[in-house]
């Protein structure tokens, strides 16, 4: 009898807990404050603290590591964040669910600072629920030995033989290959990709590995000389040992990602976020945050402001014709069945 | 014979070398000077400098020990209880009680984590530490009955039976006899389950909410930009101090538990 006793104590303790909770996130509400969940540096420490002392309002930064993990939260309804910083492909899942507020253009007076090449895409025409935040490319990090690397050519050459690392991705893979072709990233025609797929096929005895997320390191490493890989991860690596190692997106063009910023349906501090956001569109503020997180941002007004060395850094911010290239991933739809049993043949042999 | 020995020594070494080689290297590489993990290129400290000069990853630690601190007093207080009736009692639904309470061990960390945020989100429970704490004590409490009941299971009853000859109520006999001679188990109980929640990232990463950010997910969300010595660095310290907790949870469950194998 007693320890049913004790045993039901306890649940109520453990109840007690989660419902003294409440009142305490209500309390939080009505006081000035703003829950934001983004990536591992993409907030640079002082844009924060400076706007905690400009406006009062008290910033929470949580962070992830995969777009999926903003979906898991959004979806389950019980989160409480007030902004967001889903990838271009990521919105197309958010924005039909609902899971994003559509946004009041009237209280983002900076919003004209935006560079236009990034605003009205496919994943959210007119921007209705998205601000272009921070973006980079695809292409390939290179060992200087090998020469001045220009084109996707070369991760196709037997030259390089067992040099070569390629992402261990359907979309990226074949848009390396595709690009080459001259064709889109986002060519939905099978023939075309049949052909793309006998390119990675005839390719694969000259890739040492395919890998996502240590390509860099291996980069690094000396493992392969050149990688196909993301500009973030390689930049890093490159800013490291500059004689050495380089980065290119190829003249083809290459794969284009945006991260864009978004209110959550949910979000219980509308008014906080709108503050936040507008202030990130600050020319000052963009600036300060290209300079902290060495990532490109979308800020036209803010240029002039960057630090010249990055702003000058073709790994960073690539000639206005590569990026003209570059093509954002788009859903395929049914197309992208065929890409993965493309992909799995490719894998297979 | 001798030549057998050998080869067998030879094996163990080659096992834990295994087993151990990575670990070693990670904790090598946080004291490199190189922000790369390929080479070695000299020792420092930076790397544990830069960790104590970051406010986030303070946050994390902090929020792991609140979270591994309150999980392990709830689940004691819950699953000690539990053990208790489970060895100590006959009554309806006993094996469908223990088989209950044995699931949360055997299903999937991503089963149990998508489960808890579904009904969270049915409950209307906003994310927090809170939810984090309930989630880890989910898991907890099974840890804490089964090892509790090991322990129980090896004591003498014939101490309890004594205590009451001797006259003592079935309260004082749980004070003063029963839960004295537990205290090992319960203790070391609560040094695993401490280790656990501070260890766990699956669960964690799903039912976290604002300002919940663990020190796994947030040395997971580092990796975003490859892995780094501030990683390395992180990840030595979080190892040092769960081998600390091991080591002492071990020492005590030594006697009971080890001798006779997993119950």
């Amino acid at each position: 009898m007693k320890k049913s006793f004790l045993l039901l104590a306890a649940i109520f303790f453990l109840v007690s807990c989660g419902v003294r909770m409440e009142p305490k996130i209500e309390m939080e509400t009505s006081s000035k404050v703003l829950n934001v969940y983004i990536w591992t540096n993409y907030l640079p420490r002082e844009v924060v603290d400076e706007f905690q002392r400009r406006t009062g309002i008290a910033v929470n930064v949580d962070t992830y590591d995969s777009n999926e993990a903003v979906l898991e939260k959004l979806q389950s309804g019980v989160a409480d964040y007030d902004l967001v910083v889903p990838s271009d492909y990521m919105l197309k899942v958010l924005i039909p669910q609902g899971l994003v507020r559509p946004l009041d253009r009237a209280r983002l007076p900076h919003f004209k600072n935006l560079d236009p090449r990034f605003l009205d895409q496919k994943f959210d025409p007119g921007n209705g629920h998205s601000i272009p935040y921070l973006w980079g490319t695809t292409g390939i990090g290179y060992n200087k030995k090998v020469g001045t690397v220009d084109s996707w050519r070369v991760l196709f050459d037997p030259k390089y033989s067992g040099r070569i690392l390629m992402l261990d991705d359907p979309r990226e893979a074949f848009g390396a290959a595709l690009k080459l072709m001259g064709r889109s990233i986002n060519e939905r025609d099978p023939g075309v990709l049949r052909q793309a797929a006998e390119m990675l096929k005839r390719q694969k005895p000259l890739v040492r590995t395919y890998n996502s997320s240590d390509f860099a390191n291996l980069l690094a490493a000396g493992d392969v000389d050149l990688a196909h890989g993301y500009n973030g991860e390689l930049a890093e690596v490159v800013a490291n040992a500059p004689d050495r190692l380089a980065y290119a997106v190829p003249k083809e063009g290459g794969t284009l990602w945006i991260d864009n910023l978004s209110i959550p349906k949910g979000a219980r501090n509308l008014d906080s976020a709108y503050v936040f956001l507008d202030y990130l569109m600050e020319p000052e503020v963009a600036a300060k945050i290209v300079n902290g997180v060495h990532y490109a941002g979308a800020n036209q007004a803010a240029l002039p402001l960057i630090d010249a060395k990055i702003r000058q850094d073709p790994s960073i911010y690539p000639s206005k014709e590569v990026l003209d290239r570059c093509e954002l991933i788009e859903d395929l739809g049914k197309t992208t069945q065929l890409i993965d049993e493309l992909w799995t043949e490719v894998k297979a042999r | 014979m001798k030549g057998t020995r050998r080869l067998l020594a030879a094996h163990t070494a080659l096992v834990y070398l295994f087993l151990y080689a990575p670990i070693a290297i990670l904790v090598v590489f946080s004291f490199n000077a190189s922000r790369q993990t390929a080479f070695w290129s000299g020792f420092t400290l930076d790397w544990y400098r830069q960790l104590f000069a970051n406010p986030l990853l303070f946050r994390a630690v902090r929020n792991s020990l609140v979270v591994a601190g309150a999980t392990t007093f709830i689940a004691v207080l819950l699953g000690t209880p539990a053990a208790l009736a489970l060895a100590r009692h006959e009554f309806r639904g006993k094996r469908a009680t223990q088989a209950l309470l044995y699931l949360p061990v055997i299903i999937p960390e991503v089963v149990l984590g998508a489960a808890l945020v579904t009904f969270f989100g049915a409950a209307g429970l906003r994310l927090s530490i809170a939810t984090v704490v309930i989630a880890h004590v989910v898991f907890s409490v099974s840890y804490v009955a089964i090892v509790v009941r090991a322990r129980l299971a090896g004591l003498d009853p014939a101490l309890e039976e004594a205590a009451r000859d001797l006259g003592a109520g079935p309260f004082e006999t749980f004070r003063r006899v029963t839960l004295p001679l537990a205290a090992p188990g319960i203790l070391a109980s609560a040094l695993l389950v401490f280790t656990l929640s501070i260890d766990d990232y699956v669960i964690t990463s799903f039912v976290a909410g604002v300002g919940a950010t663990t020190l796994p997910l947030h040395i997971y969300s580092m990796l975003k930009v490859g892995v780094t010595p501030e990683v390395n660095a992180v990840s030595t310290l979080l190892l040092a101090g769960t081998i600390v907790l091991i080591v002492i949870a071990h020492y005590l469950l030594g006697k009971d538990l080890l001798a006779k194998g997993p119950s």
